[in-house]
């Protein structure tokens, strides 16, 4: 039983300390010699893949869950003869929970897991070796840009999210539901704060962002070059990234709005 | 003899298992080196070690006068852009057409133009036979020519060295006389100096000037293919002719067969009553 | 061509995501004016601020002008002390303007109702730093009831 947490504890600490040292190692790839000529096309390439891509299941998932979230609130909020404030609800739940979070984990299922396959099976065919051998450092060929595009792709699409849920959310509730046109926006503008909701919200998925996209390639990178090992790297990608981003939700909600 | 690689008792394990003992061997320029061996006893860690992907634990790797395990991470790169190597499965990137595999290493270690570029990368798959295959994808090239793509990618920026590894692997009799004449072809016309990692006696025999058996952590024989037609030694003689049963055992330690079986019996017999 | 397209979807993509920004910075949320740019800061004690909070906006006639920046306790007899920070565009309130707690509808959240005061030739305009006097405290439910039985008691 002791040998058991102790081995728990001990793969902890070894998972700890090799996802910090791959930390280093990629943000030394990251931060050292930028070269525009090079890498901007490779990161617009990459941004295509993970951005562009994921911005279809962003949108109609955005969609539907403004709409649901203004039909669930509606229901509630006209029993106090406070529809009004439906607003104020489906903007504030998007902008500071749903948008980053939401986000983040359909971001770790699109793009995360398809980084972690990509770049273990590039490892599996030898052609992150290959690139080694060629004197291009892989770091900084292959796992660089996809880390950027993430970074900066995932506030875009949480954003977007956002937007288009509170789209849906007005749908629902002006359009459908009844609730006045002028008294949706203006009570959702008298309640929603530019920095502390919507500053807040893209410094969440920022944070998110990060993590998730470190941890898919981090993921890809130390795999089994295997069939099976590729599988199981991808299937860690998804719920580690998603258990990190609920876990960090959590953290970075109480430390903006628990004070 | 000048040598290009020269490895001097050379250690390497990797984790538990000691993979070679004090390992040496020479690579003179311009010829053709085979490193011959069973399976299984790191002949592509050879390879690895000598560009420098794994680090020895004891001894020396030379490559044109430069030590490779003791090289910075930069150093390292000026000196691989000096070799290349030919990965088993071809490594081609799956992104890229088969003209873009070609330009990589250009695009990445030259400031050539585009016209300059163009005209290289077509030279290089002229040298392959496969110009008119430029806009195919690797995953529409048959193994035999994803393995010709990844030579030209690998002869585009002119090496002093090629690292073959087990490149006629899984190849249809055609392709691996293809490749044979080209690994040939390409070492006298381009003066280069090639390493042959496998496990096909017969095709790299016919062109190798030196080759090396590797068995036991260690060089257990050495010699122009003529001279290892006559070597006395039981393992040598098992591997060029390709037997199954010798030195190297067809059957992997274990218990006594007889006793084998008949503990299973008593297991299974005790476990009823 | 490839690359021409990726671009190109990129670029749309980009788009999008700063047309989401807009949308949201000026149609959803209220983009601040009173925090931001010129502001002053002036200062009121109250008896009792019900549940005023920092960032509650500080109001005249129902137009918003400013907003509470503090909250905190001052002097020997622990009053509560708000700081409103005020956009520098209403700098005309005199010193004889008041300041209340009020409720924006019967569950609705609290804010300061500013009042401004007659002006005369004989008092000044509030400065950054100020303090305003007069304050009326917020209304506190239980104290409304006990006071309505304690008047009724006394018929």
């Amino acid at each position: 039983m002791l040998d058991a947490i102790a081995s728990v504890g001990r793969q902890t600490l070894d998972s700890l300390a090799g996802m910090g040292k791959a930390l280093l190692v990629l943000l030394n790839a990251i931060i050292g010699k930028p070269t525009p000529k090079k890498s901007a096309p490779l990161l617009l390439q990459q941004m295509h893949v993970v951005g562009v891509k994921s911005l279809l299941i962003i949108i109609v998932s955005g969609l539907f869950i403004g709409m649901v979230l203004a039909l669930q609130g509606y229901t509630i909020l006209v029993d106090y003869g406070a529809e009004q404030s439906l607003g104020p609800m489906v903007a504030l739940s998007l902008l500071r929970e749903l948008g980053p979070v939401v986000t983040a984990l359909l971001f770790a299922g699109r793009a995360g897991s398809a980084l972690t396959a990509e770049i273990g099976l590039m490892k599996a065919t030898e052609q992150l070796s290959s690139l080694e051998m060629m004197a291009v450092d892989p770091l900084r060929r292959v796992i660089a840009p996809r880390f950027w595009a993430g970074l900066i792709s995932m506030p875009m699409l949480a954003l977007i999210f956002s937007a288009v849920g509170i789209y849906g959310g007005y749908m629902v509730g002006v359009q459908w539901l009844g609730v006045d046109d002028g008294a949706f926006w203006s009570v959702m503008q008298s309640s929603v704060d530019w920095y502390d909701d919507l500053l807040n919200g893209i410094i969440k998925s920022v944070v998110f962002a990060f993590v998730v996209t470190w941890i898919a390639l981090y993921k890809g990178y130390n795999s089994t070059p295997t069939s099976a090992g590729i599988s199981s790297a991808t299937t860690s990608t998804v719920v580690t990234a998603s258990l990190a981003v609920l876990g960090l939700d959590f953290v970075l909600t109480a430390l903006m709005f628990g004070g | 003899m000048e040598a290009l690689v020269d490895i001097k008792q050379v250690d390497f394990a990797h984790g538990q298992r000691q993979i070679y003992r004090q390992l040496s061997l020479q690579v003179p320029r311009g010829k053709i080196v085979a490193v011959m061996g069973p399976s299984g006893i790191g002949k592509t860690t050879l390879l690895r070690l000598i560009g420098g992907q794994l680090r020895p634990q004891q001894g020396q790797i030379e490559f044109a006068g430069h030590n490779i395990p003791t090289l910075s991470r930069s150093a390292l790169y000026q000196v691989r852009q000096r070799m290349s190597m030919l990965f088993q499965s071809g490594a081609l990137f799956t992104d890229m057409s088969v003209y873009e595999n070609v330009a990589f290493p250009l695009r990445e270690h030259s400031n050539l133009p585009e016209s300059m570029i163009r005209s290289i990368v077509l030279m290089k798959l002229q040298a392959v036979g496969l110009r008119g295959a430029r806009d195919l994808m690797p995953a529409e090239l048959s193994g035999g020519m994803a393995r010709r793509a990844a030579l030209a990618r690998a002869i585009a920026l002119d090496p002093e060295l090629i690292m073959y590894d087990e490149p006629f692997a899984g190849q249809d009799p055609i392709s691996m006389g293809v490749l044979v004449k080209l690994i040939k072809d390409l070492n006298d016309s381009l003066g280069l100096t090639s390493i042959i990692v496998t496990h096909d006696v017969d095709e790299v025999m016919s062109i190798a000037d030196y080759a090396y058996i590797i068995a036991d952590q260690q060089v257990v024989a050495k010699g122009t293919p003529a001279e290892l037609a006559q070597v006395d030694n039981a393992l040598v003689k098992q591997f060029m002719g390709g037997e199954a049963d010798g030195p190297v055992a067809f059957h992997y330690p274990a218990d006594d067969y007889a006793q084998d079986l008949l503990a299973r019996g008593a297991a299974v017999t005790g476990s009823s009553k | 061509m490839e690359s021409r397209k990726t671009q190109l979807t990129v670029g749309i993509f980009v788009i999008i995501a700063a047309l989401a920004l807009a949308f949201l910075a000026f149609k959803a949320a209220s983009n601040s004016a009173t925090t931001s740019g010129e502001t002053y800061r002036i200062y009121a004690k109250f008896d009792n601020i019900g549940s005023l909070k920092v960032r509650s906006p500080v109001k005249v006639g129902g137009v918003v002008v400013g907003r509470v920046t503090s909250i905190s306790l001052d002097g020997e007899y622990y009053e509560p002390l708000v700081e409103m920070t005020i956009s520098s565009q209403f700098d005309e309130f005199s010193e004889t303007s008041s300041v209340s707690v009020l409720t924006s509808g019967l569950l609705g959240e609290q804010y300061l109702g500013l009042q401004p005061g007659f002006i005369d030739d004989s008092v000044g305009m509030l400065k950054d730093g100020d303090y305003i006097t007069d304050t009326k405290s917020a209304l506190v439910l239980e104290q409304l009831i006990g006071q309505f039985l304690f008047s009724q008691g006394n018929e």
